[in-house]
């Protein structure tokens, strides 16, 4: 199961979908969303966040508030939220 | 726009899926090479190599088909030999 954990200015990703033993596609979902709103981010303003991945989770730290980066780690949740609806055993949302 | 992450979907995959790959495909061995050897009776009809293209040449009393491959002509002994330089033929002898 893929955690997704939001504290305050923190957000961390961390576990397996282990929907299914290849092509997995809840794993695939999470990872898009989670690098397209990273990588979107960073071209905006590449102070906003910090992005770590230390292949046992991966951290987003938020560094600073502004319109553009709160619209679209928002986004990014909401997505996650939406996946995980429909995959409650694979991807938990705290 | 830059790429800063690089996109990895497999990143929270458990077993990561091998990517297809478009080898993995040959064909059976064609058997080539000497059917009969230096010195062995032979007789007429019997095939002595199989090659692609002119390895060996066909010399005396030996045919060659139209995929190179060499049979005697008539019956006898088989004789690997030399053909030029850097060349090698295979005759047949009467016994």
């Amino acid at each position: 199961m893929i955690k997704i954990l939001k504290e305050m200015d923190k957000i961390t990703i961390k576990g397996h979908a282990n929907y299914r033993e290849s092509n997995d596609i809840v794993c695939a979902s999470i990872s898009s969303i989670m690098y397209t709103t990273v990588n979107a981010i960073l071209n905006f303003n590449d102070k906003a966040i910090n992005f770590t991945d230390n292949n046992s989770e991966c951290i987003i730290t938020i560094n600073t508030h502004d319109e553009i980066t709160d619209k679209l780690i928002d986004n990014m949740l909401l997505m996650f939220e939406e996946v995980s609806k429909d995959y409650p055993s694979n991807v938990e949302i705290k | 726009m830059k790429l800063f992450i690089s996109l990895n979907i497999q990143r929270f995959a458990h077993v990561k899926a091998q990517g297809s790959t478009q080898n993995g495909r040959d064909s059976v061995g064609r058997r080539l090479g000497a059917k009969a050897a230096d010195g062995q009776k032979i007789n007429a009809g019997s095939i002595i190599y199989r090659q692609r293209g002119t390895k060996i040449y066909p010399g005396k009393n030996v045919g060659m088909g139209k995929d190179h491959t060499l049979f005697a002509l008539i019956t006898g002994v088989v004789k690997y030999e030399r053909a030029g330089k850097d060349k090698k033929k295979v005759s047949v002898y009467e016994a």
